[in-house]
């Protein structure tokens, strides 16, 4: 709870900083604030508090994925110091990131489904407007409005899915909902089922899920690199930290019913996303359509619902969004043209962090010794538990497919360059992020049981 | 699940109340409305300030701004109304929360001053 | 003595050879890494012979074990037998010579020799692996390092090849790690332990379901028919020692991998599927045979010669019997050793005549004979000449097949002594075109091996040698292994 306030505070304050005339040291305020909330979150670590008459319940789930969040975004501050250079912009991006980062938050450890709808609201909102921060480009703002229409489109599904939850259960709280299934198991009336229905249909849009995903490519495509870093990892880890959560609570009691429409979305997530992903010679559109085919993998995680199903989710989002934020890091430096052919020479100029991006390239990719291996496995692990056996088989297809474009990126960066080709250099920000990065997906890789089983 | 077609017929109904409002209103008007074809009649206003082009033209942002503010505290006010009536009820507790509730605004409308939203030249 | 230090030594000289300045340092830590390995791995011989002769009749010798990731049961289990000390020996062997092969090897060549030596940490890793988890993770481990020397020092088509070698091994793994989540859960036992699971009983509907898996995702990595066109491609357009790693090596990890996972773990399927895993091998022996005929490239001949000669390795696994299992275990060696020499040997003329083909060569023996003498061992040896290991490893598997009375064992058994005539004839010829006759015009002059190069070729003809003359010593090494993998499958015969 006193994350959630830091970071609310936090938005607050870098919104104020503008009035107050104190901007220059907004990013040391936010530096410091973060990590503070971090470490109350730490700090409360093993408790299990309800706060508002149950409104949030900060447990142990709520609480890593918070501290998932808050250090995902130290990270990308790394990369994205340039986008905060504007001083006439950058109170603004630092209180749009501290409010989704709080929609993030309440995403986690929402007890009630008005609390839900609230965390999503706070945190597409800043999206959508952080998604069209790049005034003078029109890609930029075509990209907050297909951000945006869909957006609420979905959030109007998300509604009358809870309408309908409310209408049936007679409660918004989430505990009251699931007892409400249980005592009414055998007889569950339509509402119910079409409620469930309209929450899935909502949320497949919020994560850009097949076949729900129109949006997500041009949208991240067009919006700033920093911010499609920032969607893709962030936003997408709360969304579906909500996903999980609200099913799980809800209506794992009838999983039945519900597992075979998100098994069927992941596998046509999976397949489409990578398949689309290998077609594609704009590196930033190739993560973008990687990254819808990530959720797919994901996806399969919630449907699996079992004991496993939690910490593989965690594991899996840790991993693909630290490497992904590294892999951002490379896209920003490429410029407005992020063609893959532009990589070339990269490795000869840089060799060792030509090396680090392969190894984050390859924990994409789903390679042992490093984390997104182990993520992939868990995730598989927990899905074979609930004898979902056909999932996995098309699942280690996609991955493979999946291998195929992550090769190419690696191909790329070692190949010889273009007579006359402009090649690619970081800043030292750019390094450190991609060393970071590297370094934990290494770490992850090595030693998973670091935050496998903490939930 | 025990879901029968019988189960949708709310639904239904629902649907067709729906529809049906839209059809029958957009008939009934053209039915029943007498029509008039002067040039005043067919304008998109038929008072107030004369219409310029059609809605597809740029215009000032600065209206929509104005707007949208007006709209955000507009909807921010409903919230004391509830409060309001249950005042007695709230008690000291309900009386602080008002105002974080109210700050939290009035640090909006700080950033919005100072970021110039108001000014319009 | 301690496994786990086959695993430190390349990864310690992996991660120096990225500290080091200039190429010179680079390849001679290279190569200090590898001949350390190499003393190392025959010290464990003959540690392993002191233990035997001191009447240690375990399983596997020098066992440890530690836990890695106890949420799903990972544990780290090293151990090996006579069968994995043959292979830890032939990937020592061929390491040694693929440094020593690559000693002019300049551009990149700290990130080269750091893919050969991650290669040779994952094979080795594989090697002493007794738990499937860690085994499958060395093995994706060994992939890796295989796209990038072909797509980056690779020659020809090397994009296109390296995907495919790539995306069919890995297909291989990913069949493979099912089959294995299938065994963690079906077999009833929740574990990865090798040792554990070939305790167990793995019930017959679960062992017909994942056998097929596990056999055919090891299978791609053996150049199982149909899964065998990544060879030719993956091994023309791969630099040399990389040619050698892929064949030498990395052939070897399917081929341990049926026997050791599949074959041991699940007896029932493999009695089942017997059959079909040997028409397949038959097919891959006769089919690549005649293919080669057809080659006029060196490597690509080759690399046909190889899917036949493994061919060989799954008939003797298919067979199901000791002798044909010993067998198999001594082809993979055998075929390793040679065929990382032929290797070699190419890799030497192409760098001297700037061509693989064998029409525009002739008359070599003239300019360059230790070389060209290097070269009719080699394809001596991998025609099957007695006094050199090629002879010894298909005799023994065609013994071990000749045990089997089934009239379909019997037609495969002699359609595969039938392929050596045919591989009799592609060696000679290729043979005769490169070294006899007329000396081409070639650009630059000549010149006749390096000390390396000598070095390279030393090393491993003195393998091909010493179990040529001598294979008792290797028998007697894979024996009891088969032996216990015979256990499980004749117990349950009875």
């Amino acid at each position: 709870m006193n994350t959630l306030i830091t970071v609310s505070l936090l938005g607050i304050a870098a919104m104020l900083s503008e009035v107050f005339r104190f901007k220059k040291f907004i990013q040391t305020v936010f530096i410091a604030a973060v990590t503070g909330a971090t470490g109350l979150a730490v700090l409360d670590w093993g408790t299990s508090y309800s706060y508002f008459r149950f409104m949030v319940l900060f447990d142990d789930y709520a609480l890593a994925f918070s501290i998932l969040f808050l250090v995902l975004t130290l990270i990308w501050l790394l990369l994205s110091q340039e986008y905060f250079c504007n001083e006439n912009t950058r109170a603004d991006y630092f209180a749009l990131i501290s409010f989704s980062l709080a929609g993030a938050i309440i995403l986690s450890s929402f007890s009630d489904l008005s609390m839900f709808f609230i965390g999503i609201e706070i945190l597409s909102v800043s999206a959508y407007v952080l998604a069209g921060s790049n005034r003078s480009d029109i890609r930029s703002a075509e990209a907050a409005l297909k951000y945006f229409l869909p957006g609420a489109f979905s959030t109007g599904f998300l509604l009358f899915g809870m309408a309908l939850i409310y209408g049936a259960t007679g409660s918004f709280n989430l505990s009251n909902i699931s007892l409400w299934i249980i005592a009414n198991h055998s007889n569950l009336p339509v509402m119910v089922n079409a409620g469930v229905v309209f929450l899935i249909t909502g949320l497949l849009f919020k994560i850009a899920a097949m076949p729900f995903h129109n949006w997500a490519p041009d949208v991240y495509d067009g919006s700033p690199t920093p911010v499609t870093a920032y969607m893709s990892t962030i936003i997408k880890a709360a969304s579906f930290a909500a996903f999980y959560r609200l099913f799980v609570s809800c209506f794992s009691i009838m999983a039945d019913w519900w597992t075979p429409l998100l098994v069927i979305a992941a596998a046509i997530t999976m397949i489409g996303g990578n398949i689309t992903a290998v077609y594609q010679n704009n590196l930033k559109r190739m993560l973008a359509y990687s990254s819808i085919a990530h959720s797919g993998y994901l996806l399969l995680a919630v449907a699996a619902i079992n004991q496993l199903s939690k910490p593989a989710m965690l594991f899996y989002l840790a991993a693909y969004s630290v490497a992904s934020l590294g892999m951002f890091t490379l896209v920003n430096r490429m410029g407005n043209e992020q063609q893959l052919d532009k990589l070339k020479g990269f490795a000869h100029d840089n060799p060792f962090y030509a090396a680090l991006i392969t190894l984050l390239t390859l924990s994409m990719a789903g390679i042992p010794p490093l984390a997104g291996f182990f993520g992939k496995y868990y995730v598989f692990l927990s899905s074979i538990r609930s004898d979902l056996i056909w999932p996995v088989i098309v699942a280690v297809i996609a991955s493979l497919i999946g291998v195929y474009y992550y090769f190419r990126i690696v191909y790329n960066m070692y190949s010889k360059p273009a007579a006359s080709a402009h090649v690619v250099s970081l800043s030292g920000f750019d390094k450190s992020a991609i060393l970071i990065t590297a370094l934990l997906t290494l770490l992850l890789g090595i030693a998973p049981a670091l935050i496998a089983d903490i939930i | 699940m025990y879901s029968t077609p019988y189960d949708y017929l709310p639904m239904a109904i629902m649907a067709a109340v729906a529809f049906g409002f839209v059809a029958v209103t957009m008939a009934a008007t053209h039915l029943l409305g007498p029509k008039r074809k002067s040039e005043v009649k067919l304008d998109t206003f038929e008072c107030g300030i004369e219409s310029q082009q059609n809605a597809r033209f740029p215009f000032s942002i600065k209206y929509f701004l104005i707007a949208i503010l007006f709209v955000l505290f507009d909807v921010e006010v409903i919230f004391m109304y509830p409060w309001a009536v249950n005042f007695k009820e709230g008690g000291l507790e309900g009386f602080i929360e008002m105002l974080v509730f109210i700050g939290i605004l009035l640090a909006g409308y700080l950033y919005i001053i100072k970021k110039g939203a108001l000014k319009w030249e | 003595m301690n496994l786990t230090l086959l695993l430190i030594i390349p990864l310690l000289t992996a991660v120096g050879v990225l500290f080091c300045r200039n190429a010179q340092q680079v390849r001679w830590l290279s190569l200090a890494g590898a001949a350390v390995q190499f003393i190392l791995v025959m010290a464990l011989l003959f540690a392993f012979y002191a233990a035997r002769s001191n009447g240690n009749t375990d399983a596997f010798l020098f066992s440890e074990r530690c836990m890695w990731f106890a949420p799903l049961n990972i544990q780290f289990i090293t151990g090996a037998d006579g069968i994995s000390v043959s292979m830890l020996l032939l990937t020592a062997a061929v390491v040694l010579a693929g440094v020593l092969v690559s000693w002019k090897e300049e551009t990149m060549a700290k990130e080269f020799f750091f893919l050969l030596h991650l290669l040779a940490f994952g094979a080795y890793g594989f090697f002493i692996s007794l738990d499937v988890f860690t085994l499958f993770f060395f093995l994706e481990i060994a992939v890796i390092p295989k796209y990038l020397l072909i797509g980056i020092w690779g020659s020809g088509r090397k994009e296109y090849s390296a995907n495919k070698l790539a995306l069919m091994l890995m297909g291989g793994s990913a069949l493979v790690l099912i089959g294995m989540l299938g065994m963690y859960y079906q077999s009833g036992a929740n574990t990865f332990d090798l040792i554990r699971l070939s305790e167990v009983h793995i019930p017959y509907a679960t062992q017909l379901q994942f056998f097929p898996l596990l056999f055919l995702g090891f299978g791609v990595f053996t150049a199982i028919f149909p899964f065998h066109t990544w060879v030719p491609d993956g091994h023309s357009a791969a630099p040399t020692a990389g040619s050698m790693f892929l064949a030498g090596i990395s052939m070897k990890l399917g081929g341990y991998g049926c026997l050791r996972v599949a074959t041991y773990l699940m007896p029932d399927a493999a009695a089942y599927y017997a059959p079909y895993i040997i028409g397949l091998a038959t097919i891959a022996i006769i089919y690549g045979a005649f293919a080669t005929l057809m080659q006029t490239d060196l490597k690509y001949i080759n690399a046909y010669s190889s899917v036949s000669h493994c061919g060989f390795v799954l008939l003797g696994i298919g067979m199901l019997n000791q002798t044909a299992i010993t067998g198999a275990v001594m082809q993979m060696v055998s075929h390793g050793l040679m065929t990382a020499l032929f290797f070699a040997v190419i890799g030497m003329i192409y760098q001297r005549t700037h061509t693989r083909m064998v029409r525009q060569m002739g008359g070599l023996l003239k300019a360059m004979p230790f070389i060209m003498t290097v070269f009719f061992i080699a394809g001596l040896t991998s025609l099957g000449l007695p006094g050199f290991s090629g002879f010894v490893a298909e005799m023994t598997v065609l013994m071990g097949a000749w045990q089997n009375p089934k009239t379909m064992y019997r037609i495969a058994t002699i359609l595969a002594c039938a392929s050596i005539v045919v591989t009799a004839v592609y060696i000679l010829r290729a043979t005769g075109q490169v070294a006899m006759g007329p000396l081409k015009q070639h650009d630059e002059p000549l010149n006749d091996a390096r000390w390396y190069e000598k070095l390279a070729a030393f090393i491993l003809i003195a393998g091909i040698v010493a179990i040529g003359v001598a294979p008792f010593w290797l028998n007697d090494l894979i024996t009891p292994g088969a032996k216990i993998i015979m256990q499980k499958i004749v117990s349950l015969s009875r």
